[in-house]
């Protein structure tokens, strides 16, 4: 056997154990969920194999669009703010000198450690309309009558957005942060020599170099940014009506609410397709140079 | 050196103490173990949380010190996916002994109940002496469908009136006289408003499903039905139901009782609520916020006395395995648990179902019963209590509802638009497969 031959069979050998976990456990659910998306699917009674049918009712459904666009608000919200906030305080911290520098820094990093469901009762606290910090604090700066935000048909998604942003760019931050350090920092003062100033270095020189870990944290953020259940869940129910049903919270309904498991799985499944069709898109145009 | 020497004999002499207790815990443990392996274990589960979820276990805690052939491994919580697991349980062949089943869900539940009545090991009812008279007629009748029974009534629980007594002598009302209709309760609302408080409440923490609910309420005090008999169209887009709208509408829209928005549960507790509609699980909460409160009946704001109420039975999904000895056992922990129901309204605040518990004396003597069961208990006696919908789409249903609702109550909508289309989307998944 030729060694190139050889070589190709050892690699697969070392990396099947990782592919027969990947397969059971991702690749399968995938396919399963699919083949389920195709049926009326009641264990108890009996499934009922209705080819396309579950996404032709949720392409007619009025629901379904305004979870949809639902969802596309609340990403479009929330993935650019918790990026471009997680560069910001990574940038201030990987130029900032001061003692307070590890605190702001563990501050900021912090709500990540929180589970979802005590984010979202700290931020409906906040929110509340009688009792809550933002609300008073707003009263207190002269706005009298402060909207209700998680009471609002507007306000409502991108409060939930704010709250999630919060949660999610500590981690974020610390990704853009250990790349920054790992920076010559060479390349710095040579800029600064040059006469650079620091909005040039920031994103002129510094921000290209850590790109890779700019792609990495878009993909976890957008999968984020489509996925979200908890916060609404929580903070919402999917109200004011149905001003923050996303689509995660209309599956979660169908499924184990409605006990409608096919429908259940024909959003997972659109929304699995939306979600790789925009990480695709962030591979397309920021990975295209992190490659070369 | 002696006392080091000393020492050394003090230490091994706990040494050897120690190896004592060892043996004689070993021993115990073994004892044990061969007492646990003549007991059969039997799994229970439920969809029960906080306060509700510590009153079963202190049940279950008593009935495995007590059994001598049964031991109970009790899992609860997570009730937003309790019954969609039960259903997966049971689908799997794994399902619990034991489960816990809300009265409107029977419908959607009963393909994967066994019917106490006419299951495989016979006649479970007649085998463990259970009937109907013995509990509250109106919740054992909630889980009989076409003569076949499938759970046994723990509970009733349902939404009453509670009152801050001090806010209301502030407000210049009587504390032991709380409104009884529209009129009384009007009156009070105004004097309490005038007071600086917030005067009414109707719907608990003032979710969307929880507004629905006061809508309920309203709605059936003026005879209304929610549906037709057969769930064939939807039946409250009418005057009565645009009037119950209405009034939960000007409550917060031109009344100013309260604020669209807010939080009853946390007003109430801060006391700066003076009447909240909730149901008894608000005692302890009540308790420990140290507000003077009372408890009365729901007024009667319409023509008749309702409020909306619901249940929990116990049941027996279906096993995997046909084993007559199984179903007996599961049936005799059903019975020990309905014996020790007056513990599920000591401890859980609910209204049990099985008369010897709601009259035994540990309860009536109990500070529970005096401050508020009492009440509910006769609002479930005089027949005020009304189910929600029980069909197999009730969830899909009930979320139709509440939407258009809670739009109504922000202002969003007027309340003839709202039930317009509340009635469009509900006879829309009523008339789909």
């Amino acid at each position: 056997m030729k060694k190139a031959v050889r070589d190709q069979w050892s690699g697969m050998l070392f990396a099947l154990p990782f592919m027969i976990i990947w397969g059971v456990f991702t690749l399968w659910p995938v396919i399963s969920g699919f083949i389920i998306s195709l049926h009326n699917w009641d264990p108890l009674r009996g499934s009922e194999f209705i080819g396309f049918g579950n996404y032709k009712y949720l392409f007619s459904s009025q629901r379904f669009w305004n979870a949809f666009v639902n969802t596309f608000e609340f990403a479009l919200i929330m993935i650019p703010m918790t990026l471009i906030l997680a560069l910001l305080f990574a940038f201030y911290l990987y130029f900032s000198k001061g003692k307070a520098k590890a605190f702001v820094e563990s501050a900021l990093f912090f709500p990540y450690l929180l589970n979802v469901s005590i984010i979202s009762l700290i931020w409906k606290w906040l929110f509340d309309p009688d009792f809550g910090l933002i609300t008073e604090s707003l009263k207190m700066i002269g706005i009298t009558n402060p909207p209700q935000f998680l009471n609002n048909p507007i306000w409502v998604i991108p409060a939930i957005a704010l709250a999630s942003s919060w949660w999610l760019m500590g981690y974020r931050m610390t990704i853009f942060r250990a790349a920054l350090e790992s920076q010559p920092v060479e390349i710095v003062e040579a800029a600064t020599i040059d006469g650079a100033n620091k909005r040039q270095i920031m994103f002129k020189i510094l921000f290209p170099l850590i790109r890779p870990q700019f792609l990495f944290a878009t993909v976890l953020t957008v999968i984020s940014g489509f996925d979200v259940l908890g916060q609404v869940m929580i903070m919402t129910e999917g109200g004011p009506g149905r001003s923050s049903e996303v689509l995660a919270l209309l599956l979660y309904k169908e499924a184990f609410s409605y006990f409608r498991m096919g429908r259940a799985a024909a959003i997972g499944f659109i929304l699995f397709v939306i979600i790789f069709i925009f990480t695709l898109i962030a591979l397309r145009f920021m990975g295209k140079d992190v490659q070369q | 050196m002696c006392k080091i020497f000393g020492k050394s004999i003090l230490f091994g002499g706990e040494t050897m103490r120690f190896k004592k207790l060892l043996l004689v815990s070993l021993l115990m443990l073994m004892l044990s173990f061969s007492f646990a392996a003549e007991k059969t274990t039997l799994y229970y589960t439920t969809l029960f949380h906080s306060g509700d979820a510590q009153a079963m276990e202190k049940i279950v805690q008593r009935i495995n010190q007590e059994s001598d052939d049964i031991f109970v491994v009790l899992v609860q919580g997570a009730w937003e996916n309790y019954y969609a697991q039960l259903i997966n349980q049971v689908v799997a062949g794994n399902a619990p002994q034991v489960g816990v089943v809300h009265s409107n869900m029977f419908p959607s539940m009963r393909d994967a109940l066994t019917p106490l009545n006419a299951s495989s090991a016979g006649n479970l009812l007649e085998k463990s002496g259970f009937k109907r008279e013995d509990f509250l007629t109106d919740v054992w009748d909630s889980s009989t469908f076409d003569d076949l029974h499938y759970g046994i009534p723990l509970d009733t629980h349902m939404w009453a009136m509670w009152y801050n007594k001090d806010i209301f002598v502030k407000a210049g009302l009587d504390p032991d006289k709380p409104p009884t209709n529209a009129e009384e309760l009007k009156y009070a609302a105004e004097k309490i408003k005038d007071a600086g408080y917030y005067a009414v409440h109707f719907a608990e923490d003032g979710v969307a499903r929880k507004l629905m609910r006061a809508w309920y309420i309203l709605y059936w005090q003026q005879g209304g039905e929610l549906f037709d008999e057969n769930y064939s169209k939807a039946t409250f887009n009418n005057e009565k139901g645009i009037k119950a709208l209405q009034y939960l509408v000007d409550s917060v829209q031109k009344w100013g009782w309260n604020t669209k928005g807010t939080d009853g549960f946390k007003q109430f507790a801060s006391g700066q609520l003076g009447i909240l509609f909730a149901g008894n699980w608000y005692y302890y909460s009540a308790e420990e916020a140290k507000i003077n409160y009372g408890v009365a009946k729901v007024p009667t704001i319409f023509d008749k006395p309702a409020t909306w109420g619901n249940s929990h039975n116990l049941v027996i999904p279906k096993q995997a395995a046909n084993n007559p000895q199984m179903y007996e056992q599961a049936i005799e922990l059903i019975r020990r648990i309905t014996d020790l129901s007056y513990m599920w309204g000591m401890f859980g605040g609910h209204i049990p179902a099985y008369n010897n518990s709601r009259t035994s004396s540990e309860l009536l003597n109990a500070p529970v019963w005096e401050k508020s069961l009492n009440v509910f208990s006769q609002m479930a006696e005089e027949g005020y209590l009304h189910y929600p919908p029980n069909h197999v789409k009730a969830a899909e249903l009930e979320d139709a509802i509440q939407v258009y609702v809670q739009q109504a109550y922000n202002g969003t909508i007027t309340p003839s638009e709202a039930l317009k289309r509340a009635e469009a989307e509900c006879n829309r998944i009523l008339s789909e497969n």
